[in-house]
């Protein structure tokens, strides 16, 4: 299980400071798929970062005593000038997985063919979100932190890839994060809404989505 | 630590899960470091070259000076095993701090994996020059013996002893400057227009304290990598013992450095990473 303990965040900018997470405390159920919903500029990456250990909060704590997967989007922590078959391993190497089986599974699953031997930067953005979901999948982990790209590539791959996901989501729970509610609405069991520093989850995804449509239409 | 990577619930601390958080880091660090070969040497062939080039530069421009000033060599020391040890262990220290102050801000996409901290792409990258480094002067000194150099070495392991000197001052150095070039990215100018070429020319990469005249001398050895040099030779050569390296001088600034280095990391690292 993951939870928030009092985290807060806030950066500074030209303008003063801008509060991310206002002493948010939340716990994220296990087995289920929680969407993140909120408005461009909401802090939504910064949430999924800190969930991910990837940036510390300013205070409070992050809970987790499972296998969280780093923040899923465009090739993120990936380095551009090598190749998929080395990128692939260096995931699991720090992930203590076998190297071996992470780099068969990626060649297979991302269908990259002879690209997967070329460097990285050489690929189109589909191609790398390919590649980056391939290697997570290859993974195994018991959270899914996903920031939201989960569209990517043509419509067959997608295809292929959602099948994959959703069998791993029966015994793996999911975080995505999206400004989209139809994503939300295909992917999650429940859903959450950042605003303003505060972060609220719904027991029940229709609610949540109304909420955020009033959100959405609010004047500002 | 990281509690993610470990698997680890709360904060309690137990055996272990120390355990398995240094089993982690190890894990990691070794990872970085093979990237890091990778990208660093991995694509261009010659890569690997400079490393090796770069202090055979240094040891042939003054290997050619010397020869043709004045006949004898340095306190009776073969000239080119004298040069070389000089020029490759100053790398030691300098190798490690430079490569490793932009640590943090070249390798943010990497932070973003959990397990990965500042610290462990700190460290990987120094663990790799010193590893480069003990390469080098492993091979270039059989090169020389092949070439029919004189090459004996008097105390191997005390040799090793100030070779590991020079590296934990060059690490602590390392993470200094690293985990502040993020909030204040001049400290690596500092770092190499005005700190580095003193030290280059002031470290008796090639000459000896007792060369130097004695009211000079005085303010030189103020140096910890002159002490540390001075030390090497007299451990390497059997012609010449030391009489001004100090062992207790040099120990002091290579711990007392590592501590500082690593205490401001400690201090900063929180800021170092979302500093953009």
């Amino acid at each position: 299980m993951i939870s928030l303990q009092n985290v807060s965040k806030k950066y500074r900018t030209q303008a003063g400071y801008k509060v991310v997470l206002d002493d948010v405390s939340v716990e994220f159920p296990v087995g289920k798929s929680v969407g993140i919903l909120g408005l461009n500029g909401a802090g939504k990456s910064t949430l999924i970062r800190i969930i991910g250990d990837a940036e510390p909060p300013d205070s409070g704590a992050v809970h987790c005593d499972q296998r969280v997967s780093w923040p899923l989007g465009y090739a993120g922590g990936f380095q551009g000038n090598l190749t998929a078959r080395e990128n692939a391993r260096f995931v699991a190497r720090i992930y203590g997985e076998s190297t071996r089986y992470v780099e068969e599974f990626t060649r297979e699953f991302s269908e990259l063919g002879e690209y997967f031997d070329e460097p990285l930067k050489s690929y189109s953005a589909g191609m790398q979100g390919r590649f980056a979901f391939s290697v997570s999948l290859a993974c195994n982990f018991e959270y899914y932190l996903v920031d939201e790209a989960l569209e990517t590539g043509d419509a067959r791959y997608r295809e292929k890839f959602r099948m994959a996901f959703e069998e791993r989501r029966a015994n793996a729970s999911v975080i995505l994060v999206s400004h989209n509610e139809q994503t939300i609405r295909r992917n999650c069991d429940m859903a959450a809404i950042l605003h303003e520093g505060s972060l609220v989850l719904y027991e029940d995804l229709k609610e949540a989505l109304l909420e955020y449509n009033i959100l959405q239409n609010l004047p500002r | 630590m990281n509690v993610h990577a470990a698997g680890l619930a709360v904060n309690t601390i137990t055996p272990s899960r120390v355990i398995a958080a240094i089993a982690t880091q190890i894990r990691v660090i070794n990872a970085l470091v093979l990237r890091e070969t990778k990208t660093r040497y991995g694509n261009y062939k010659i890569g690997f070259l400079w490393a090796l080039i770069e202090p055979l530069v240094g040891v042939t421009v003054f290997v050619a000076i010397f020869a043709n000033l004045r006949s004898d060599s340095p306190s009776g020391m073969p000239l080119v095993p004298f040069m070389l040890v000089g020029f490759i262990c100053y790398g030691f220290f300098k190798d490690p701090w430079g490569t490793m102050q932009g640590a943090i801000s070249n390798s943010r996409n990497l932070l973003t994996f959990p397990q990965v901290t500042t610290f462990d792409v700190i460290m990987a990258r120094g663990v790799l020059e010193i590893m480069v480094n003990f390469f080098c002067l492993g091979f270039l000194l059989y090169m020389a013996h092949l070439a029919g150099f004189e090459v004996r070495c008097e105390r191997p392991l005390g040799v090793l002893v100030v070779c590991l000197l020079l590296c934990i001052l060059g690490l602590g150095m390392g993470f200094l400057f690293a985990s502040i070039e993020p909030l204040v990215p001049s400290v690596k100018q500092l770092a190499s227009q005005v700190m580095s070429r003193p030290l280059y020319f002031g470290s008796g990469l090639f000459f000896t304290a007792d060369s130097i005249p004695a009211p000079i001398r005085e303010y030189l050895l103020y140096n910890p990598v002159l002490n540390m040099i001075e030390l090497l030779r007299g451990e390497f050569f059997y012609e010449f013992e030391t009489s001004y390296g100090s062992w207790s001088y040099s120990c002091w600034w290579a711990f007392g450095t590592l501590a500082v280095g690593l205490l401001t990391h400690q201090a900063l690292h929180k800021r170092a990473i979302v500093k953009k």
